[in-house]
């Protein structure tokens, strides 16, 4: 059996790295990120699993990061905002303004990263359901539906 | 960090079940998270060890046949039980509650059981189970028993499962094959907030079922109702069976009220 008392060396695969690092039992995937390998890019909204802004993928499927332990991660392959290098959906989100402060930006690209995968062909009803899970204050969705429409299109050429 | 705690990952059942006994008063399951992680950031619970039941062999394995019923282990998410093929077809009822659950991301990590175990009154899959007549396998070091889900809830937040004991198995009739159903939910924002009541409605062959969900301190089987029932019958019947309260969500004449809206709109969409 795995018994993790006090602090751990835990080994896990970030954007294709594997990285050895310091973290105890209790401490979320979210702020093992953040506060132990400097990845701010993946956002810390409610930690309550309301807001989406912590969005990371595991294993190619979005979760909410401040939802997971991150010794239970251990042996997955996680993505976040930092292993996106100018991919089409962040270039769709930057032509049709699917930002305005940022703050949600990060975990609304992983989960439409994973949505379109999951979902090539348009499908205005999946999309609704997907990307119910991240809150915006700022764009009304409109810019956000958009870039889901552009960067679909671009993927598909 | 969240808090202080240690984490168990036992790889067998065997080692389980003695971490769990172990730990029967400072330990707590882990399954998807969605319920434990928040409760105990928020201070709502202090276990020291965190037992992850998703480890153990089997522990995500859902499986049915031509001839078997399905069977479910702890770490089944409710997106694990939308996209099988099989229970799409023959068990579209627990779908049609699965989707209701939370949002899409939540859904890849709750899991069925954990669902269930947590026993709100709110659950989304307690109706489902109730309806298809599922059973519980409870396993703990002294051993095994089975449980209809009918006598799994007994109070607010509280189960039939003694301490060192965990949901090993949900299994569902074969007989429950092909019901038809359909589920009615209320909510204020789709995907981010506990219903305000919810109604779902089975069909197999001639009998009916209803289940009621945030209308009383468990979910609510009605087994009562007939096909020769008016609808007014089937509402007066359903009503009698539940206890809801108001709250900050609605009040209790409201949810009443959209109880028998509900009733009446099963009756007529699910033939
Ligand atoms: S920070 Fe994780 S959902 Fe809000
Ligand atoms: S851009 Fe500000 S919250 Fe979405």
């Amino acid at each position: 059996m795995k018994d993790y008392a006090g602090p751990i060396e835990l080994s896990l695969r970030i954007n294709g790295e594997t990285r050895r690092v310091q973290a105890r039992p209790g401490d979320s995937l979210l702020r093992l990120l953040r506060e132990r390998l400097g990845l701010t890019g993946t956002k810390c909204g409610c930690e309550n699993g309301d807001c989406g802004a912590c969005t990371v993928l595991v294993d190619g499927a979005p979760i909410k990061s401040c939802m997971a332990l991150a010794v239970e991660c251990e042996g997955s392959d996680i993505l976040t905002i930092e292993g996106l290098r100018g991919h089409p959906v962040q270039k769709a989100f930057a032509v049709e303004n699917g930002f305005q402060c940022g703050f949600c930006t990060p975990g609304m690209i992983l989960n439409a990263v994973a949505l379109l995968s999951a979902h090539p062909e348009e499908d205005e009803e999946a999309d609704r359901e997907w990307m119910q899970s991240n809150i915006c204050r700022c764009t009304g969705y409109e810019g956000i539906r958009l870039a889901l429409a552009s960067a679909r299109r671009s993927l598909k050429d | 960090m969240l808090y202080e705690f240690s984490y168990l990952a036992p790889r067998s059942v065997a080692d389980l079940v003695q971490a769990l006994d172990e730990h029967k008063d400072d330990g707590k399951f882990l399954a998807g998270g969605t319920d434990l992680l928040p409760n105990i950031r928020n201070g709502l619970m202090r276990p020291r060890f965190v037992i992850d039941g998703k480890k153990v062999p089997g522990a995500d394995a859902l499986n049915g046949g031509a001839t078997e019923g399905l069977s479910m282990g702890p770490a089944v998410s409710i997106n694990d039980l939308l996209r099988s093929p099989f229970v799409r077809e023959q068990y579209p009822v627990l779908c049609v509650c699965a989707h209701e659950l939370a949002s899409h991301q939540i859904r890849n990590r709750a899991t069925v059981a954990g669902n269930v175990v947590n026993a709100s009154p709110c659950s989304d899959m307690a109706p489902a189970l109730l309806c298809l007549g599922a059973t519980a396998l409870l396993r703990s070091a002294g051993g095994e028993r089975e449980l209809a889900f009918k006598d799994f809830f007994t109070g607010v937040k509280k189960t039939a499962l003694k301490p060192g004991e965990y949901l090993e198995r949900i299994v569902i009739p074969a007989a429950s094959k092909g019901a038809r159903g359909s589920y009615k939910k209320l909510k204020r924002i789709a995907g981010h907030d506990l219903g305000i009541v919810g109604v779902l409605m089975v069909r197999l062959g001639d009998s009916l079922r209803f289940a009621v969900s945030s209308a009383a301190p468990t979910p609510v089987l009605v087994e009562s109702v007939t096909a020769k029932d008016s609808p007014e019958e089937a509402v007066a019947k359903v009503l009698a069976a539940v206890s809801p309260i108001s709250d900050v969500r609605g009040t209790k004449e409201y949810r009443e009220h959209m109880i028998g809206v509900y009733v009446r709109r099963l009756l007529a969409e699910v033939k």
